[in-house]
């Protein structure tokens, strides 16, 4: 039996594969809008997941797999829990492992230093000898030690020095070696350690952080005045069969012996708390790879452009394949391979952008997201293959989604018609680009859709999954509606009878726009509605910001913690500090502000303590719902009144008068919200209360920061510079300098969505030039018809530079409709629904026609450049 | 082992840990060496110190030393290097009650005696030391004639820088089942008495270091399994010092107080677990008296004087309980050996590791035996059999006493070191100036402790006893070290 030939490699080889190498210049254009969408996907995964990974339980390097831990209710656990547990287990085999954290920083390096310039590390209290059980696990036939350690380390007994254990890459980066002091700033003071040791790195495990420093628990205990008390207990069980269960067994036991009404601890699993990051954080990230698929979305529409205009250029061979008959699947089938091996190519080309993106995007994103949620230093993004076969399969089979109708298009005209039509345009747009019916019913269905509520997750985060998809309607919409815009241009302008040749010729093409001009121009459409709306986003955010910011740091000085670099680092100021500022002679008045993470309902938010009178004096609260009276403000009456930011009460559900139960040591207590306040420091919110009572229900007197009024006539600079000499742990504040910090932290946390947004442009820009290029090559037998006629290349030029331009006008005129409706549905929708926080709508003017005057001139002489090349094209020449 | 941990115990603070340890471990020597002679006292040196050099047993006449022996006294003889002559210094009686007085009594006359004779009334001159009562770091060190008080002297004696409790025992369950279980509560001060750096943290104390080992065998199956635990004094490892009430982890020993006014008895409760699914809950009730080995309560270890300890032995316990192994609990019974012991002192470093014995004759009586091996081959002169007869009387003889024969070999594959899989022991029985020989048989071969925590491998496991006919007269533990690699420098 003769062997089948091998069709679909003979029709890739010959067929496909010739024509992307004669066409070096469009090919590899096409490629590389395709990479670039990929490498925007790519690389904002990459970048959450380097900052996400920040927040893994550290101790995880350390324990390896802990099987659950208890936390305190609120606030830390005393040590005593410690025994108490061991009694109540008995004889179940299960290592607690005592833990406690601390942040700390390396000391400024100059005064005027910015918030956050300076790494925060994260301090681990570890009972460091009882460790070596963790690793006793596997009994019985296991190996011995492995190897014995070399260096000198400190005996238990010894207590000359607090030693402290570091990672290899902080070693490698500051030179540390064994012995070498190094120097941080812990709570409100300096603090020297000496470097004991560098922590391994197991194989199979990822290398510990260089913001990862490991000491004694009872040294950081000390170190942190916070003898007696831990963070966490991890329960580390035996290794063998039933771990699941047997875990399940000693939970149970920890919740029976639970008081319900005063609960000593919270039982959770460990998984539960490695995907606390990944909870906290996934609506963020969620909405950035959202964002990163918009240059993907575009770069698809070039792709579905680029394989019609393959199949109508190569129209003619087709006949003849089905003529010496090629079936129809065969041809549908060669068309699909090569959609896909469009996008396996431009895939790999996209990972390999994606991850040098990834490295610009990771800093951006970790401080936003440690801004935002957690504490945490952030690591270069290291290339993931899960992540990147992830991107390589979306790049691939979108491409093939974008090619089934091309390649339909190819297999299903017989060859006969194939061979009749030849010469005649297609419209690759299809029937629904030309349909107005079928883009009304797109807008008034994402219309539709901005009314539903968020989807809820677990953490509290919050999607807004109908808003994004009411956005998806409304740029597809708009980009149907934009056909229609063209056309109206070429009338518009024949109507307006202009003399000039080139522009006649231009409009000739826009009065009957084809499918090609249509998917260009709703491309374009997508580009710069998404780009116009996140900038209408971002300025109304930064005027909301420039207020709230005015407003809210009305107070002279502010002092915390030197090492408080972000919201969520546990730098405090201890009591005689805070005091000794307080009583400062040039102070009038002082704000001292305590506060720690509680969870409500298991959801993690902020508890402030405050001086509520002092807040409303020099804070000048921006109120979503004011107090209905003064009570809140008397501390004679606020016993059981709090305040409430707005993404408090957006993540719980709640409003001005109702009860919330505050978890304290020994109990729940009733408060009452007694006003709602806009506020945009943090996504998870906060509840204010009087700080004698955040005193009296937790004991502390550890002050997160001390805000400072001073008297008439005294010199803020001058109690700043006083304050850090005599307390060289602190951070001490100008008003003046915080709100240039405050805003611009804000505006760094956007600095990836500019990023994101041009890339979009420029995939539209290119895309539009690759449009103009092969609906000019179509074109070069009437270009060629033309010359013959007198028209002189630059007047062929400049139909074209004109073609591209009024192509732009559509995109932009239809864009920037579509970006206000966008740009409302980002303020009042999607970031309400995700943080919580209402700002003021703000509408940037000039950003916006610069946007437009961008993508005017960039098409405008992308047609230009595709005019004159195409002018050189021989009538007959094949590509 | 998880990869993670098994790495992190590289890391260098660890250093902290495993310097702690070789110190315990050093100290296992001493429990081995004590074991091989505290009862003797008699050796090269005794707790009369360099006084006493030259001292050889038995050597008194012997109508004194049938006497004593017939009144269950330990005899030794002094022989005075110059002139040969012996004398009777020193007598110690295990046992409570008259006999205790009786020994007093004697003691009396010897310690005229000695006093005369240290005085130079009948010798070349003054030899007498003082046993000093610290060590340079300001540790107690044992001190002779000590009263013991129980259960006091039952817990901890944190004044001593080296303590720890030692049970193993074969058990037999109503399954069919036979095991043999080794459990060893340590505890290593870091800090001497007096000192003032101690931990501001009761709950993570820096004074203080407990390791503990436990480890069981099914004779049935061949499996051993065996895990070992170190933790800090505080929270999670402490040793009260009223009564027995030691714990590490979720290990705990302990003697059970008496209900009340029931009639005092001692009951000792161990609860431990091996791994995930080996679970000890056992009661030990003694059989016979307690044992205090060593010159009026005082055990010498080495030429040293200093070294020496307290050494007070259960040689034969009743064991009741329940194991659980695999989800599946049995009751057993059965018969356990308890050391307990408390010093201050290191040993010589001129030994590679130890080879130690506990034999439970079906006859009642018990056999320590204790071989010190030097890095010659050869048998360190510590080294001696103890008879424990069926009145708890001990007597001893020294390596010209006894011969230590190895049969077979194991290799281990874990740690490559190859062990003495079956030992002949021939010991000369004082009681009846008789050689008797026993066979030393592991129930299963591979009982090693790799030491994954101490770093230092050693083999101690349940063995069958039989003469030298082949008949089965008994049940036996045995210890094996420096075999994986000399202890020499270590300890």
């Amino acid at each position: 039996m003769a062997a089948r030939p091998p069709v679909l490699r003979i029709l890739w080889t010959r067929f496909a594969w010739r024509h992307w190498r004669m066409a070096p210049v469009s090919s590899g254009l096409l490629l590389l809008i395709l990479a670039l969408g990929v490498a925007a996907f790519f690389s904002i995964r990459l970048a959450n997941q380097a900052a996400v990974a920040g927040f893994e339980n550290f101790t995880d390097l350390i324990t390896a797999e802990s099987d659950g831990l208890i936390t305190a209710p609120v606030g830390t656990l005393p040590t005593s829990v410690l025994l108490d547990l061991r009694q109540l287990l008995g004889n179940t085999p299960v290592n607690l492992v005592p833990v406690l954290e601390t942040s700390a920083v390396p000391p400024r390096r100059a005064d005027t230093e910015g918030i956050g310039a300076r790494p925060t590390l994260q301090i681990l209290g570890l009972d460091l000898p009882a460790l070596v059980n963790l690793a006793g696990q596997a009994y019985g036939s296991g190996g011995g030690l492995a190897g014995t350690p070399g260096g000198a380390g400190r005996r238990i007994g010894d207590q000359s020095a607090a030693d402290v254990y570091i990672s290899a890459a902080l070693a490698r980066r500051d030179g540390l070696t064994n012995g070498s002091i190094l120097s941080l700033v812990i709570n409100d003071r300096p603090a020297e350690l000496r470097v004991a040791g560098v922590i391994p790195t197991p194989p199979g495990r990822p290398a510990a952080p260089a913001s990862l420093l490991i000491m004694d628990l009872p040294d950081l205990q000390a170190l942190t005045d916070k003898t007696g008390q831990l963070d966490r207990i991890e329960f580390v069980l035996e290794a063998g069969p039933h771990r699941a269960e047997r875990w399940a067994r000693i939970k149970a036991q920890l919740e029976a012996a639970n008081s319900p009404t005063a609960p000593r601890w919270v039982v959770s699993s460990s998984a539960a708390r490695r995907d606390a990051g990944l909870t906290m954080t996934r609506a963020f990230r969620l909405n950035l790879t959202i964002l990163s698929l918009l240059a993907l979305l575009v770069g698809l529409y070039l792709v579905f452009q680029g394989l019609q205009g393959a199949v109508v250029r190569r129209r003619s061979e087709i006949a003849i394949l089905r003529s010496l008959g090629v079936t129809s699947g065969q041809i549908q089938g060669a068309w699909l391979v090569e959609a896909a091996v469009v996008g396996l190519a431009g895939g790999l080309l996209g990972l390999a952008l994606g991850w040098l993106g990834a490295q610009l995007a990771v800093q951006t994103v970790g401080r936003t997201m440690h801004a935002l949620y957690f504490g945490r230093a952030v690591e270069a993004a290291a290339f993931d293959f899960k992540e990147a076969l992830l991107a390589l399969t979306v790049a691939v089979a979108a491409s093939t989604l974008a090619g089934w109708r091309p390649a339909r298009l190819a297999a299903n005209t017989p060859p006969a018609q194939i061979a009749a039509r030849a010469g005649s345009a297609s419209d690759p747009g299809g029937r629904w680009l030309n349909h107005p019916g079928f883009g009304l019913a797109l807008l008034v269905a994402g219309g539709l859709l901005t009314t539903l509520p968020p989807v809820r997750m677990d953490g509290g985060g919050r999607l807004p999954v109908a808003a994004y998809a009411a956005a998806l309607c409304w740029i597809f919409g708009a980009g149907v509606f934009a056909g229609q815009i063209l056309s109206g241009l070429g009338r518009l302008i024949q109507w307006l009878k202009i003399e000039s040749v080139p522009l006649r010729l231009a409009c000739s093409h826009l009065r009957a726009p084809g499918g090609r001009h249509r998917l260009a121009v709703a491309g374009l459409v997508c580009a710069v509605g998404m780009t116009a709306g996140m900038a209408i986003l971002v300025s109304s955010f930064d005027l909301t910001m420039r207020g709230w910011i005015a407003r809210t740091f009305q107070a002279d000085v502010y002092a915390t913690s030197d090492g408080d670099q972000t919201a969520s680092t546990i730098n405090r100021i201890v009591p005689a500090t805070w005091q000794s500022i307080a009583a400062d002679p040039a102070v009038k008045q002082a704000n001292v502000i305590q506060g720690g993470e509680i969870f409500i309902n298991g959801v993690s938010t902020l508890l402030v303590g405050h001086d509520p009178r002092f807040y409303r004096d020099y804070s000048h609260p921006a109120w979503v719902s004011a107090p209905r009276d003064d009570a809140v403000f008397d501390a004679a009456r606020n016993a059981e009144l709090v305040l409430a930011s707005e993404s408090f009460c957006e993540r719980f559900r709640l409003h001005r008068g109702d009860v919330v139960r505050v978890p304290i040591p020994g109990g729940d207590r009733p408060v009452t919200i007694a006003g709602v306040y806009a506020d945009y420091g943090n996504e998870r919110g906060s509840l204010l209360i009087e700080r004698r009572q955040f005193t009296n229900w937790f004991g502390s007197q550890l002050a997160a920061s001390v805000i400072l009024a001073l008297q008439p006539g005294e010199d803020p600079e001058a109690l700043r510079a006083k304050l850090r000499l005599a307390h060289p742990g602190l951070g001490v504040y100008t008003s003046g300098f915080l709100r240039g910090e405050a805003l611009r932290i804000f505006r760094q946390t956007f600095a990836v969505t500019y990023a994101l947004e041009l890339i979009g442009i420029i995939v539209a820009v290119a895309g539009l030039a690759f449009t103009m290029s092969s609906l000019l090559w179509e074109r070069r037998n009437d270009l060629a018809t033309l010359r013959a006629l007198g028209l002189r290349r630059r007047e062929l030029s400049a139909a074209a530079a004109l073609e591209g331009g009024l192509l732009a006008v559509a995109g932009l005129v239809a864009g920037l409709l579509v970006s206000l409706a966008l740009g409302w549905l980002l303020i009042f929708r999607i970031n309400k629904q995700t943080f919580g926080w209402t700002l003021q709508t703000d509408l940037p003017g000039a950003q916006l026609l610069v946007l437009a005057l961008l993508v005017l001139a960039s098409a405008t002489l992308a047609g230009w450049l595709a005019g004159r090349w195409a002018t050189r094209l021989p009538a007959e020449r094949e590509e | 082992m998880t990869t993670a941990m098994h790495h992190f115990i590289n890391y260098k603070f660890w250093l902290a840990a495993r310097a702690v340890l070789a110190h315990l471990v050093a100290n296992e020597t001493k429990v081995a060496d004590s074991r091989g002679r505290s009862s003797v006292a008699t050796r090269r040196e005794t707790s009369f110190g360099r006084a006493f050099r030259g001292l050889k047993p038995h050597g008194y006449p012997q109508k004194v030393a049938q006497r004593l022996a017939a009144d269950g006294w330990v005899t030794w003889r002094v022989n005075r290097d110059a002139g040969g002559q012996g004398n009777v210094l020193r007598v110690t009686d295990p046992r409570a009650g008259s006999a205790g007085r009786r020994r007093d009594a004697v003691t009396k006359c010897v310690g005229w005696l000695v006093a005369g004779w240290l005085l130079g009334l009948g010798g070349p001159g003054p030899l007498w030391a003082e046993p000093a009562a610290h060590t340079a770091d300001g540790y107690a060190l044992p001190q002779p004639g000590r009263q013991f008080v129980f259960p006091r002297d039952h817990g901890s004696h944190p004044d001593f820088a080296i303590e720890w409790w030692y049970v193993t025992g074969h058990l037999f369950a109503t399954n069919q089942g036979q095991y043999g279980f080794q459990a060893t509560f340590f505890r290593k001060a870091l800090l001497a008495p007096g000192a003032t750096n101690r931990s501001a943290s009761a709950d993570f104390g820096n004074d203080q270091i407990y390791l503990a080992h436990m480890a069981l065998v099914d004779k049935n199956s061949g499996e051993f399994r065996y895990q070992e635990r170190l933790n800090r004094a505080g929270w999670d490892a402490a040793a009260a010092t009223n009564t027995l009430d030691v714990r590490n982890g979720n290990w705990t020993y302990r003697l059970l107080p008496s209900a009340p006014g029931a009639p005092a008895r001692e009951v000792f409760a161990l609860q431990a677990t091996i791994g995930a699914d080996v679970a000890l809950t056992l009661n030990f009730t003694p059989k016979k008296p307690l044992v205090v080995f060593g010159t009026n309560g005082v055990s010498r270890k080495a030429a040293d004087p200093q070294a020496a300890s307290h050494y007070l032995t259960y040689s034969r316990l009743a064991a009741t309980g329940t194991l659980t192994l695999d989800t599946t609990n049995v009751t057993v019974t059965g018969e356990a050996w308890m050391d307990h012991e408390f010093s201050s002192s290191q040993v010589g470093n001129d030994q590679v590791g130890w080879d130690w014995l506990s034999l439970q004759l079906f006859d009642g009586r018990e056999i320590m035996a204790y071989r010190m091996r030097r890095k010659d081959g050869t048998t360190d002169p510590y080294s001696t059999v103890a008879w424990v007869d069926q009145h708890s009387v001990v007597r001893q003889v020294g390596p010209d006493g006894f011969k230590w024969t190895v049969r077979e070999h194991w290799h281990s594959p874990k740690t490559g070191a190859d062990y003495p899989a079956k030992m002949q022991l021939a010991a000369l029985n004082p009681q009846t100036g008789q050689w008797e020989t026993f066979v030393v048989e592991p129930l299963v071969a591979d009982q090693e402790l790799a030491g994954k925590i101490g770093g230092v491998g050693y083999w101690e496991g349940a063995c069958r006893l039989r003469d030298a006919t082949g008949r089965e007269i008994g049940r036996a533990y045995m210890e094996l070290t420096g075999y994986g690699q000399s202890l020499e420098g270590k300890f």
